[in-house]
């Protein structure tokens, strides 16, 4: 599904990812962990092709096509998810205007007519409700007063009313109460399928524990260091990054 | 300039009496160059203006807008919000002045005039004034020059809306309280074309 071949990336001319290789298959899910500044978030930004990271070397193929060729939303049309770590507030917007422009605009990519009004309601409140959120919120601006658990919630409602194929948690779990953790992980393995594959990029092994992941892989200075199972989490736990 | 039922004509002189309420809006669309300029007296005890603008201007057009609020009254209040949003190489100016007369006491006055500009070659000046001579007031002034945010675009596209549609849907929702009501279609279109 996702193959990241000796990526190096650049941010305001300094090179943070020095040579990444990656290989997700269908229904796989990552863990990248590593510490502050191991280029773990600078990763997620060139997926999604946030404007600002250049890439000077190497190759990202996603579902066979050349992923860094294509703008944040042809990416996003064709499955692609960033649950992103400071998500945005966006003043003036509703929550329901907002997935309703998203929504519609993946339909008229795909040469699909609009959701009807009436559908897309219900499309909205099944999620809503999925992630347990209060229908309120509906009609809030996009995480403008929004507490830190519930920016994260909205995350993954957006995540499951947008249902990618491959989903990049970015530090969903920074900041996160018990409660609004299991949460989160409910959702993300309600998720789970033989066809979705997801990365869960954490510096540390709490969202790990409700999602266990298929991989884990250890980032450090912009290269994978140690890639291995779950059996890494626990060596991380008890001895920290240095041992890589 | 559309002449809906509110729409203020370009110059004039109001003069608001005790108790009475004015209500003026303005809309300049692309396609006009325009000078506006308003005086509006609150003449007596009670008197209330309230002034909203939206100019939305691209290639050499230029806006002017001059905007004087007198108070000569106690116990009147004026708002005043204008929002506009500059593209091309277009010039806008906003003078806005509020004169608060020195008996008129328990005056409320407020002004704000925010600023969107798309390129580098649009310019934006503008300058908010009071002239306060009474001592029992409450009057703010605001104004701003800006761009669009871009961490709003990232996350509106990575949601898959497109780039020129997240532009227009910030530009929208910087401007809807100024968009007079039943024209919000209408400025979504012309927003797409900006």
């Amino acid at each position: 599904m996702l193959q990241i071949q000796n990526l190096h990336a650049c941010v305001e001319g300094k090179e943070i990812l020095k040579g990444i290789d990656l290989h997700i298959g269908p229904g796989e899910i990552h863990a990248v962990m590593g510490p502050n500044g191991a280029g773990k978030s600078t990763l997620a930004a060139v997926l999604t092709g946030k404007p600002g990271y250049e890439v000077t070397e190497g190759s990202i193929r996603f579902q066979g096509k050349d992923l860094l060729a294509m703008s944040p939303e042809e990416r996003a049309w064709a499955g692609l998810f960033l649950s992103f770590q400071y998500p945005i507030e966006i003043p003036g917007v509703t929550i329901t205007a907002f997935m309703k422009a998203a929504v519609n605009a993946r339909r008229k990519a795909a040469g699909e007519p609009e959701m009807k009004a009436g559908e897309f309601l219900k499309l909205m409140k099944e999620k809503m409700a999925f992630v347990q959120m209060k229908p309120e919120f509906a009609k809030r601006e996009v995480n403008v007063g929004f507490s830190g658990g519930e920016k994260k919630r909205n995350e993954i409602f957006q995540m499951a009313l947008l249902d990618p194929v491959l989903s990049i948690l970015d530090e969903t779990d920074s900041g996160l109460d018990v409660d609004a953790l299991k949460i989160v992980a409910d959702g993300v393995n309600a998720l789970r399928s033989p066809e979705k594959s997801a990365i869960i990029v954490t510096h540390y092994q709490k969202l790990l524990e409700y999602v266990q992941p298929d991989v884990v892989h250890v980032l450090k200075a912009g290269r994978i260091v140690k890639t291995g199972g779950r059996e890494l989490i626990d060596a991380i736990e008890n001895h920290g990054f240095d041992q890589f | 300039m559309g002449h809906g039922k509110y729409i203020a004509p370009p110059k004039a002189l109001y003069q608001v009496q005790a108790g009475e309420v004015l209500e003026l809006a303005f809309v300049v669309l692309p396609g006009e160059s325009r000078d506006i300029d308003v005086s509006v007296d609150l003449c007596g005890p009670g008197a209330e203006a309230h002034l909203k603008g939206l100019y939305l201007c691209k290639a050499d057009e230029t806006v002017n807008f001059r905007i004087v609020m007198h108070h000569k009254a106690p116990g009147c209040k004026s708002t005043q919000l204008f929002k506009g949003i500059a593209g091309g190489q277009a010039q806008v100016r906003f003078d806005g002045v509020i004169v608060v007369a020195p008996d008129a006491q328990q005056t409320e006055a407020y002004q704000e005039n925010h600023n969107i500009v798309l390129t580098d070659e649009a310019k934006v000046v503008t300058k908010p004034q009071l002239e306060i001579y009474a001592d029992d007031v409450k009057c703010s002034h605001g104004a701003t020059v800006g761009r669009l945010n871009e961490d709003e675009l990232f996350y509106m596209r990575s949601r898959g809306i497109p780039e020129a549609e997240a532009r227009t849907l910030q530009m929208l929702s910087f401007l809807s309280p100024v968009i007079p009501e039943g024209r919000e279609e209408e400025m979504e279109q012309v927003l797409r074309a900006l």
